[in-house]
């Protein structure tokens, strides 16, 4: 009897492991470093792990309903999903997980798996703040999907296929071989599409604590709000790997990962920080113009 | 047999005799002429069963015992005889309706009937010039006569304008046949034709008074407002007798004196005639008044028939059938309309709401209404058919428009009109006159124009190819509409079973058909399920479905043209009664049978000039006839584009999907909105990679954007899902677009894709409808908590929708890449999937405004959606899961089916898709995801299994707790901010189109209809122009 699917998933929960720790860590690095520039000293690197332990271990829960049970259950599917369907290390079968199943397509549209999931959750809670949050949320989406689909095209026109390992390997050989060099246009169109995808400033409308307290997960505590915590350590930066693969060469092991998807990750916080909030029917319009003008020009100057 | 004479003799005769009578015994003079008139009927009908049945042949009757020229001779042939049929059982029937005014205005009133009867049946058979110009004006005098019968100072006024303007024809005919005379020495018809009067000098002036003459007592637009103002103000059952027996008089004594002209008059009546049916019809738009609209329309069919008569040669056999179904259909319909007005009290159209709540009377209605306007299987249906075919076979282009064109403003006004019967709110409070002998003509009539239904159907059997037995059900269904409807919903769904299993061996080897043809009974026969939480009879319902159905069935089976279009009729008509059941849908019934309408015309024109290329009507033959003439397909697509709602012809849609009633909506979005998209699998077929499919392309893209942010803004959750539907056909028409097989097997999978999870969407909001009785979503709020179920099928629903993984939207989407990258399609296939990000506004909106969010006081008692609507949507929820894990089962057919197309396909291996792009395993991430959620979920609950549910306002509301679920439940106009910056792409440019269109040709019908001033002198003064333009344009100037 085989047992290589044991093995597989061992590989798998060792790598999300990694990813989770990762993530909270970088979330740590990035409360601390906007403190700085704020001229704070901010809270310690470890943070993240202080609050998650301590909202998995409050005793009082309370529910709104099923739906809202299971918010937090689609939300930190879709980030695992995510992370399940997506080739870490290139050359590496172990950390290539269910890559297998799917293409860059099946990625794309997973990600909006927890994004509904948690929208319909939030919605059960009630609260209007929830709602406002969701259909900002989900406006602003439209357009910031835009000009990364016009770039994901583009990389289907110029490497013939929509597999990430595909694209991957396509890079390697040097930074000459990157994306980023070889089809600058697309690059840029997404890179500026994941400002908005990041939901940092100035794409963070959304989440506005100063006049929508926290925007969806309004009436999520305690485990539930630890789950989406969860989520998104994971998330981040397995949507930030997802950016490496496709455009900076991927990654042959764990430390030129790291590194590079830190990078990336740093990009809309390093925006975040200069730049001030846009309203929704500011960012919608945004989008539609230098980054669909350069992923329009990405798919026919390619 | 009978002499022919004797039909003058027995009406002559008993004129006589009722002057021995006197009016205290009307039983005598009225019993004496209904039995002459039975007689007569006798007579002519036993000459028509001879002549058309028999081995008789025609025959000549030869008065005083000489022969022409010296005598008068009566002609009793086919045409004569059916003809003086018809007149003579509208004389018998016309004289039942009106016996009690005839009986009120004495024995001399009967008197004159009988001369009418009598001059009319002369005027038919005679071959003699002179003749026939005596017993035109008997009849007309006569009919001045029988127009004073209503003693109003407008029937007065009326008649007198009627012997003014008769008197000018008289005038002009005479001199005619005067010099007619002088030229060839005789005055037998058939001596002048053979007399070869053109070509005599003075000849053509000749026959140009006496067929001017004629063709303006045919009433020609727009020389006959006098005859206009006589249909308003006379009787009705007179005006039944003008339409019915005077205008097929006239229109046959133009048919044997046409060929006075030796042929060079036959365009001239043609184009007169088509200037009549445009003209009139056209006016009619803006008329309320019933006997005078019913007098624009007598004066159209008058028109048509002239274009028939004028283009015989161009017809050639098909003439008769034509001529007949044109004749028939105006006869039985006109008549019973005319009858029905005389029930009614008052004379506006909404006066006819006093039909409401009589079946039997509105079935009547609505038959000869329908029949009018053309729809199978009226004989009208045939003869247009015919027509077009016979026209586009002899590059008759322009005719063939312009013939859509008035039939398509005739259909207008029907359909407004008979839509404002059944849809308007007020019903006026007067109660119709339901006198026996009055309501038992206009059944005869009805029964007539099934009966001629009949045997145009048997007729035209060969070229429909068609199975009859659904047709009959139809039939059944109407006969059996006073059983309950449970009754009728189990019958029908048992019906819609037994013929798939019957007839799935038909369209077992081509799985596109097999596709659709499992899509319309066994997809039609689930979301009838829903039909079962209704009580009563819901009479007029099933009828129409069953005709919707066998619409739509038969499209999938039809092997013709002809019967493909009829179906597609059928299935319009269907759809549109059913639509127009709806409480608020007056407006958008009439809208959408417009479109819809405009759309087959564009059919029918591409299968005329398929017609005229190949010379048969099998729709095999259309690639052929394509290659030779591309606008076949481009006609046939832009028909078809109609009933997808693509942008620009939309409008109609989601005020149709929303007023229906709730059962009726999933099987009219997601089952028959798919007809569709069969007939352009057909049309792109035979012109795959024509340039015009770039362009289609296009439309594609904007009808997706379109839809889509349409839908976001919507509050009516039926107009969301309807917005939502354009959207998705957007999506199939650019996938059909492409001439590749990856974009094709993309749109099929779509198509059941869109099927399953709009069905479901359609029957869950219905079923929520059903309780709330409220569309508007703001309204509803946190049924999620009654209502689970339901929720649970919108939830699924919905992410097949948006295409999240792992159900079987997702494959669509991955298809629809691949199928761009591979056909190049690069920004068009960004926005398409620009339009799919913005679908998930609405589905969020859709879910949370209905279930989510704060529950209002007034639904904290309301129940789960009724199990029949709940038993169909699990059925498919089962089939869009199956759908979601084994894509394959639909795919690997669609791609056998596909594979002559160009482009790559995909590579299976077991569960493994691939193309050359990429890969997907439905099957694998299927599993993955379900493990992994239940995993999770374990671990939420192993977290969190004290969590304590809590009251609905019990949340973090800044400090106070909203009691209130109106002011916190956020589900009105929540993408404000999205139209602020992106509303500007969906301002509603169609609507102002259409509108201005519809503005414009309402403004223009009622502008110009001054024209007919009601006086006398002008009616006149424009008879003489018209003979004097007429001459001038045949003569081409001074």
């Amino acid at each position: 009897m085989s047992f290589d699917w044991l093995i597989k998933i061992g590989y798998v929960l060792l790598g999300l492991f990694i990813v989770l720790n990762y993530g909270l860590l970088q979330y740590g690095v990035i409360r601390r470093i906007s403190a700085r520039i704020g001229k704070r000293i901010g809270v310690k690197v470890y943070q993240p792990y202080i609050d998650l332990i301590k909202n998995y271990s409050f005793r009082s829960q309370i529910t709104h309903g099923v739906m809202f049970y299971l918010g937090p259950v689609f939300r930190l599917s879709g980030g695992v999903g995510v992370f399940l369907f997506m080739p870490l290390i290139f050359g590496s079968e172990h950390f290539s997980n269910y890559s297998f199943s799917g293409d860059l397509i099946l990625i794309l549209y997973f990600l909006f798996f927890g994004m509904l999931g948690m929208a319909l959750g939030a919605g059960e809670g009630g609260h209007p703040y929830s709602f406002i949050g969701i259909s900002r949320g989900l406006s602003q989406f439209t357009t910031i999907e835009l000009p990364f689909t016009l770039a994901v095209i583009s990389l289907a026109i110029q490497y013939h296929t929509f597999s990430i390992t595909d694209i991957v390997a396509a890079q390697q050989g040097g930074i000459m071989h990157w994306t980023l060099m070889t089809n600058p246009l697309a690059t840029a169109a997404a890179m500026l599409s994941f400002l908005g995808m990041m939901g940092n400033s100035p794409f963070n409308v959304v989440i506005a604590p100063q006049e929508n307290p926290i925007g969806p997960p309004t009436e999520y505590h305690s485990t539930f709000l630890a789950v989406l915590q969860t989520n998104r350590a994971i998330l981040g930066p397995v949507e930030a790997i997802l950016m490496v693969n496709l455009f900076f060469g991927g990654a042959t092991n764990w430390v030129s990962l790291i590194i590079k998807s830190f990078l990336v990750f740093f990009w809309p916080v390093f925006v975040g920080i200069v730049f001030p909030r846009f309203r929704v029917d500011q960012s919608i319009p945004w989008f539609l113009k230098l980054p669909f003008v350069l992923g329009i020009l990405a798919i026919f100057l390619i | 047999m009978v002499t022919p004479i004797h039909l003058v003799s027995v009406a002559l005769g008993t004129a006589f005799l009722l002057g021995f009578t006197k009016d205290r015994n009307w039983k005598i003079s009225g019993g004496l002429v209904l039995l002459a008139l039975l007689l007569m009927n006798l007579i002519s009908g036993s000459w028509t069963y001879a002549l058309f049945f028999g081995d008789q042949v025609p025959v000549q009757v030869f008065t005083a015992g000489f022969k022409p020229p010296f005598s008068i001779n009566l002609q009793m042939g086919r045409f004569e005889a059916a003809i003086t049929l018809m007149i003579n059982f509208a004389g018998l029937l016309g004289a039942i309706y009106l016996f009690d005014r005839l009986k009120k205005a004495g024995r001399y009133a009967f008197m004159v009937y009988m001369v009418f009867i009598l001059g009319l049946n002369v005027a038919v058979m005679t071959r003699d010039l002179f003749n026939l110009f005596v017993f035109m004006e008997i009849t007309t005098i006569a009919t001045a006569g029988l127009i004073f019968l209503v003693q109003t100072g407008k029937a007065a006024a009326a008649g007198l304008k009627y012997m003014i303007a008769t008197s000018i024809i008289s005038g002009v005919l005479l001199i005619g046949i005067i010099f007619a005379y002088s030229l060839v020495s005789t005055l037998n018809l058939d001596g002048i034709i053979d007399g070869g009067l053109p070509l005599i000098k003075g000849g053509a002036m000749v026959v140009f008074l006496i067929l001017i003459a004629l063709l303006l007592e045919s009433k020609p637009f727009p020389a006959n407002g006098w005859g206009l103002d006589v249909y308003e103000s006379a009787h009705p059952g007179i005006g039944a007798m003008l339409s019915v027996a005077t205008g097929p008089m006239i229109a046959y004594v133009i048919f044997k004196v046409l060929p006075i002209s030796g042929g060079a008059w036959n365009h001239l009546i043609a184009i007169t005639g088509i200037i009549t049916f445009v003209g009139s019809n056209f006016l009619a738009i803006k008329q309320h008044n019933t006997q005078r609209l019913l007098g624009y329309s007598s004066v159209a069919q008058a028109g048509i028939l002239l274009i028939a008569i004028g283009l015989q040669k161009e017809l050639g056999h098909t003439f008769i059938y034509v001529a007949a179904g044109l004749l028939m259909t105006n006869y039985f319909a006109k008549a019973g309309l005319f009858w029905l007005s005389g029930l009614i009290k008052g004379e506006s159209l909404q006066d006819w709401t006093q039909l409401k709540g009589r079946p039997v009377l509105l079935f009547l209605f609505g038959l000869f209404v329908f029949s009018l306007a053309g729809f199978p299987p009226s004989p009208a249906f045939f003869a247009k058919w015919e027509l077009i075919m016979q026209l586009a076979s002899h590059g008759g282009y322009v005719w063939m428009v312009f013939i859509l064109i008035g039939s398509f403003f005739e259909l207008i006004y029907l359909t407004r009109w008979f839509g404002q019967v059944i849809g308007s709110k007020e019903k006026s409070s007067a109660q119709p006159d339901l006198a026996t002998h009055r309501l038992v003509p206009v059944g005869i009539m009805g029964v007539g124009l099934l009966g001629t239904m009949v045997f145009f159907l048997h007729h035209y059997a060969p070229d429909l190819a068609i199975d009859f037995i659904p047709i009959i059900f139809i039939a059944a269904l109407f006969i059996l509409d006073f059983l309950p409807a449970f009754l009728k919903n189990t019958v029908t769904i048992l019906a819609m079973g037994w013929y798939l299993l019957q007839h799935i061996s038909d369209v077992q080897n081509d799985t596109v058909r097999l596709i659709f043809f499992l899509i319309f009974l066994a997809g039609g026969a689930i979301s009838l399920l829903a039909g079962f939480s209704y009580k009563g009879k819901r009479i007029g319902y099933y009828p129409f479905v069953a005709m919707t159905f066998v619409g739509l069935t038969g499209l999938v089976t039809a092997t013709t043209t002809l019967g493909f279009f009829l179906s597609w009729e059928l299935m319009a008509l269907g759809s549109y009664l059913l639509i127009s059941r709806g409480k608020n849908a007056q407006k958008t019934s009439w809208i959408y049978i417009l479109f819809s309408v405009g759309g087959a015309y564009l059919l029918l024109m591409g299968f005329g000039v398929s017609f005229a290329v190949t010379g048969d009507g099998l729709l095999s033959s259309l690639g052929i006839a394509a290659r030779a003439l591309p606008a076949v397909g481009i006609l046939l697509t832009i028909g078809f584009l109609s009933k997808i709602a693509a942008m620009g012809l939309h409008i109609w849609l989601p005020g149709a999907y929303a007023e229906a009633e709730d059962d009726a909506t999933p099987f009219i979005a997601g089952i028959m909105m798919n007809a569709g998209i069969f007939g352009l699998i057909l049309s792109l077929s035979i012109i795959a990679g024509h340039p015009f499919t770039w362009w289609l392309g296009w439309l594609g893209v904007i009808t997706a954007v379109g839809g889509n942010i349409l839908a976001a803004f919507q509050e009516d959750a039926k107009k969301l899902i309807a917005y939502s539907s354009i959207g998705i056909m957007g999506y199939i028409l650019f996938a059909l677009s492409m001439n590749i097989q990856m974009a094709w097997m993309a749109a099929l999978y779509y198509v059941v894709l869109h099927f399953l999870y709009k069905t479901i969407l359609f029957l869950a909001v219905g079923g929520v409808i059903f309780r709330t009785k409220t569309r508007e979503m703001y309204q509803m709020g946190g049924l999620i908590k009654k209502m689970p179920l339901s929720f649970i099928s919108v939830l699924i629903g919905i992410i097949a929708l948006a295409g999240i993984p792992p159900l079987a939207g997702f494959g669509g989407k991955w298809l629809f890449y691949n199928a761009v990258v591979m056909n190049g399609w690069y920004l068009q296939g960004a926005l398409v999937f620009f339009s799919g990000v913005v679908a998930f506004l609405y589905c969020f909106k859709l879910i949370s405004a209905i279930f989510l969010g704060q529950a209002k006081d007034r639904y904290r008692h309301i129940k789960e959606a009724p199990v029949w609507y709940i038993l169909p949507q699990y059925l498919l929820i089962i089939g869009l899961l199956i759908f979601s894990v084994l894509p394959e089962l639909v795919l690997q057919p669609v791609a056998h089916a596909l594979r002559s197309m160009p482009g790559e396909g995909i590579q299976w291996d077991g569960h493994f898709a691939q193309t050359s792009f990429g890969y997907w395993n439905a099957f694998i991430v299927m599993t993955v995801i379900a493990i992994m959620f239940v995993i999770l979920l374990a671990w939420l609950i192993l977290n969190s299994r004290k969590a304590q549910k809590v009251k609905q306002f019990d949340m973090v509301f800044a400090g106070e707790t909203p009691f209130t679920p109106e002011t916190s439940h956020v589900a009105y106009n929540i993408y404000a901010p999205f139209n602020k910056a992106l509303g500007f792409l969906v301002v509603p440019v169609t609507t102002w189109f259409w509108h201005a269109t519809a503005s414009v040709t309402d403004a223009s019908a009622n502008h110009l209809r001054k024209w007919y001033n009601g006086n006398g002198q002008t009616y006149a003064l424009q008879m003489v122009i018209y003979i004097v333009m007429f001459y001038l344009i045949i003569r081409g100037g001074f």
